[in-house]
């Protein structure tokens, strides 16, 4: 597991920055767009050899908290400690059946850097009242990231079981603790290979978000 | 009948008339297969290929795969699962093209498509190529066109033997003979091929082609009862067995290396009577029936245990009646109805229960020549499926012949592929890397309810209850055209086309297990479209050299993944970089595996008095996007050439760049007895081992042949 900081001073944060320094306000934020790399969605400890099984999963959601950049410990599941969580291709949010918090999320179509405003709108919390609800796509029960392959975040391809991250799919989470981040899901496979294949190993997520910390929709 | 085929013929008599050879050779060409009846080609309305047997033997071709590449508008590309050889015509994937021997199709599409190497050229008379859809004649699968192969027929006493050996240890037997005597007639076929394969990959085990050796037998019986009847019955047998060796990825973390055998083999017989009532109508009753079975088994060396087995069955067998009437000069009516019963009995549906469907048909055409130099035809068929529902495929062309030099051609059909047993009754658990579950539409919602009920689905991906009853996939084409013979000898063709396709059927996942494996069904889902122009042209530089050129433009893209594009819903990401772009309909190249730019250009030489043939073929294929082949069987799947994360193919993808084959053959023939010809196919020896795994690289061969006839009085 590594970070990778890649420092991304803004245009528009740069911006603001020399305005609001003329009207002596606290020195603004450059926020930075962070790499968070490999963090194990409840992958497999290993496979039975003769028919592709996996063995040892948990079962278990991976927690991570937006404004530490960090995994936060399962024991914590009953807390606002965590924002979202990962398990295999479900991502959830703090939130309604999920968990304590009211975390909730979106995905917009667009470039990353590009959207430098949170939409105001739209966010969605988890609500699911039984498993087999999952796939209602219209349904008001669903989860706030829709785990729907070519619907949300990745897509699925039938021929080499390869699932991609899909391009230009922004995530943006208001928070446990209603600060927004911005998040693109870049690689579900280990080391984040270019060209993922059938010995790639799934259940790794490597992505990119940016945390605003003082609560605004901006970034 | 002389009378008639005059009738028939007249807008092109008047111009033979004119001494031109070309005009001459073109009348002679007579095809069946656009009409069900034999016309002749030049006066047809509709875009027809005709490939003859002196053509093919100077090509020194052994399979249909090796004829079917050189032409303009076909490209032979690897089925669906990565191996062997279909056939893509008009920008449609190989399952789409009807795949006919003597007007009956051939059965047994192991992954959809037919592989076309099991179809030896030995016996072949021609090959006759209507592009186009062709349901209104031949119903289902007739969506981008019929590729018909008409078989040879007894004609007087005469025998053939002749042998090829060549690269990879591939040696081809074949024998035929002729026998005619009064009012019998009968002609008998044999082959027998064998190769050692060839590898293109660096895996330690198995080769991309294993080793394998098949037999074809053909024979068939003419009886004249007299010049109005006569009934004719023709069989074919076919089998095949293929060693393997390879490993299979079980995980992402292991191989298994497994040893096996692979058999296939299919027969058919077809007993035909034709009557003519009268000059006027013809009547030919069919009873066609055929059976196709495979299996493979693999099983694993170190353990000595069985890894794997699958076996597949299908019979279909079809009774049909139809008949010709020449109503009189100007109306020409075709009608016929017959039923198609059809059974599937595999290891792949969870058990070996049969499962059937019933097909009723009727179909019309109405061939109109009002003045001499226009004719009208239209056509319609109705398809009554017991699974599927019905289908109603009209057709109408049209022949203009403006003036001496130009003729114009046009049509419009509607064409459709009813969901195949696979994807309605499948119920496959592939316990390879990633393993998954295909569950065909009929059986779906069971299965899933039975794994609910054991506690073992993890996730849904897909709402079951989209998953409803599959409809036929359909097109709506135009084809319009143009010959130019602007100075003689010289002929130019120009054919624009168009398909439209909807409800095309995907997979979709559906569901995800506790032990993490995907389950698939399959819905209607793409609308796509092909369009483009093909062109040919052809002249005789010298008195024994006759040089074409041919070329297809093409655009096939998904209309879905277009209006997607419009709305601003796709990018494009650098999988390095991460850095995105949004997609503009310029940046989308469209459908996978299909090149922008194919052409061709052939150089034939043949001088009959000395017995010297041969030719120069080269054959181009321009720049494609892989897409996503499912590997070769060694089960390497060949990295994706969508890497950007948006699963279509732009501008940003990797391409399989555009390439040349050069194939040469030279032959001689003694006494017009004895023929010995040599030949190269793939000169350049060009190899794209992940990619193209049916491009086996240069191949050297030597044949000879040794025939013999008997001048016939009959």
């Amino acid at each position: 597991m590594k970070n990778s900081k890649t420092v991304l001073a803004l245009a528009y944060s740069v911006g603001s920055a020399i305005f609001t320094a003329c009207s002596t306000s606290p020195a603004p934020v450059v926020l930075q767009a962070t790499t968070y790399s490999n963090l194990p969605a409840d992958p497999a400890k290993s496979f039975d050899p003769m028919n592709g099984a996996p063995i040892g999963k948990t079962g278990k959601f991976t927690f991570f908290n937006f404004s530490t950049n960090s995994i936060v410990s399962n024991a914590d599941s009953a807390t606002t400690k965590w924002d979202v969580g990962f398990n295999g291709l479900t991502i959830i949010v703090n939130s309604g059946t999920s968990g304590p918090g009211n975390a909730s999320a979106l995905i917009q179509s667009g470039i990353f850097e590009n959207l430098k405003t949170a939409p105001d709108a739209g966010y969605k919390t988890d609500n699911i009242s039984n498993k087999a609800e999952l796939y209602s796509q219209s349904g008001s029960s669903n989860l706030a990231i829709p785990t729907t392959a070519g619907n949300g975040w990745y897509s699925y391809n039938s021929s080499t079981h390869v699932i991609s991250a899909t391009a230009g799919k922004v995530i943006f989470v208001k928070t446990a603790a209603g600060k927004y981040a911005k998040v693109e899901i870049l690689n579900y496979y280990k080391d984040a290979p270019a060209s993922p294949s059938m010995t790639s190993l799934p259940d790794y997520y490597t992505f990119a978000f940016v945390f605003q910390p003082n609560g605004s929709k901006s970034f | 009948m002389r009378l008639i085929l005059i009738i028939l013929l007249l807008p092109v008599l008047c111009y033979a008339q004119s001494t031109d050879t070309l005009i001459t050779k073109k009348l002679e060409e007579v095809v069946v297969t656009a009409t069900r009846n034999e016309r002749a080609l030049a006066a047809l309305p509709m875009p027809v290929t005709l490939i003859n047997k002196s053509q093919i033997k100077t090509m020194g071709s052994l399979r249909l795969n090796d004829v079917l590449a050189e032409q303009s508008g076909l490209a032979v590309v690897p089925q669906v699962n990565g191996v062997g050889n279909g056939l893509q015509l008009q920008g449609f994937d190989p399952g789409y093209t009807l795949i006919l021997v003597d007007g009956e199709p051939l059965i047994g599409r192991n992954t959809g498509s037919l592989e076309l190497s099991r179809i030896s050229v030995g016996n072949i008379k021609q090959v006759e190529i209507v592009k186009g859809p062709c349901s209104s004649l031949y119903g289902s699968e007739a969506l981008a066109g019929v590729v018909n192969i008409i078989t040879s027929r007894p004609q007087g006493t005469r025998g053939n033997l002749s042998a090829r050996y060549g690269t990879f240890n591939t040696l081809d037997l074949s024998g035929d003979a002729s026998v005619q005597k009064n009012k019998l007639g009968i002609f008998v076929f044999a082959n027998r091929y064998a190769t050692d394969g060839y590898n293109l990959s660096t895996a330690p085990h198995g080769q991309t082609v294993s080793p394998f050796s098949n037999y074809t037998g053909n024979t068939k019986l003419v009886y004249k009862f007299n010049p109005k009847t006569e009934v004719s019955i023709s069989a074919r047998g076919f089998q095949e067995s293929q060693q393997l060796s390879f490993d299979v990825v079980a995980s992402p973390t292991d191989k298994i290396f497994t040893t096996g055998q692979a058999q296939l083999s299919d027969w058919n017989i077809n007993p035909v009577v034709t009557h003519r009532f009268s000059s006027r109508l013809k009547t030919v009753v069919r009873f066609y029936s055929t059976h196709y079975k495979s299996q493979t088994n693999l099983s694993i060396p170190a353990s000595n245990s069985a890894y794997y087995h699958d076996d597949f069955g299908q019979s279909f067998t079809r009774p049909e009646v139809n008949a010709e009437y020449f109503m009189n000069q100007k109306n020409i009516l075709t009608l016929g109805v017959g039923t198609i019963f059809e059974s599937v009995q595999t290891s792949r549906y969870g058990d070996e229960s049969q499962r059937k469907q019933q097909t009723s048909y009727a179909f019309f055409q109405h061939e109109w020549l009002p003045i001499e130099n226009f004719q009208l035809i239209t056509g319609g068929r109705y398809d009554r499926n017991s699974v599927y529902g019905s289908q109603f495929s009209p057709k109408l062309s049209s022949l203009w012949r403006i003036t001496r030099s130009i003729t114009l051609k046009g049509s419009f059909g509607v064409g459709f592929k009813s969901p195949d047993f696979r994807q309605l009754y499948l119920n496959f658990n592939n316990s390879a890397a990633g393993g998954y579950s295909v569950l065909g539409t009929e059986i779906v919602a069971d299965r899933l309810n039975q794994l609910e009920s054991q506690g073992l689905i993890t996730t849904y991906l897909f709402d079951p209850n989209r998953i409803g009853k599959l409809q036929a996939e359909s097109s709506r084409a135009f084809n319009f055209g143009a010959n130019f013979s602007p100075v003689q000898k010289l002929s130019v063709d120009v054919n624009f086309f168009r398909n439209d396709i909807d409800n095309l059927i995907e997979t979709q996942i559906v569901a995800i297990t506790t032990s993490n494996r995907n389950i698939y069904s399959y819905r209607n889902l793409h609308r796509v479209f092909t369009q483009g122009l093909e062109a040919n042209i052809g002249y005789p530089i010298f008195k024994h050299i006759n040089a074409t050129v041919g070329y297809q433009l093409l655009y096939a893209k998904d209309k879905d993944v277009l209006n997607q594009i419009k709305g601003g819903m796709i990018y494009s990401r650098d999988p390095v970089t991460y850095a995105t772009t949004q997609l503009s309909s310029a940046d989308y190249f469209g459908l996978f595996n299909r090149s922008r730019h194919m052409g061709n250009f052939k150089i034939f030489y043949n001088h009959k008095e000395k017995g010297i043939e041969g030719s120069v073929r080269v054959i181009y294929r321009g720049k494609y996007g892989a897409g996503s082949l499912q590997g070769n069987i060694q089960g390497i799947s060949p990295p994706v050439t969508d890497t950007n994360g948006n699963g279509i193919l732009d501008r940003y993808d990797n391409f399989v760049s555009g390439y040349f084959l050069i194939n040469l053959s030279a032959a001689k023939t003694f006494k017009q007895k004895f023929r010995m010809q040599a030949g190269i196919d793939n000169l350049l020896d060009h190899k794209e081992p992940q990619y193209i795994p049916n491009l086996p690289g240069r191949i050297i061969y030597f044949s000879i042949n040794y025939s013999f006839s008997k001048k016939q009085t009959q």
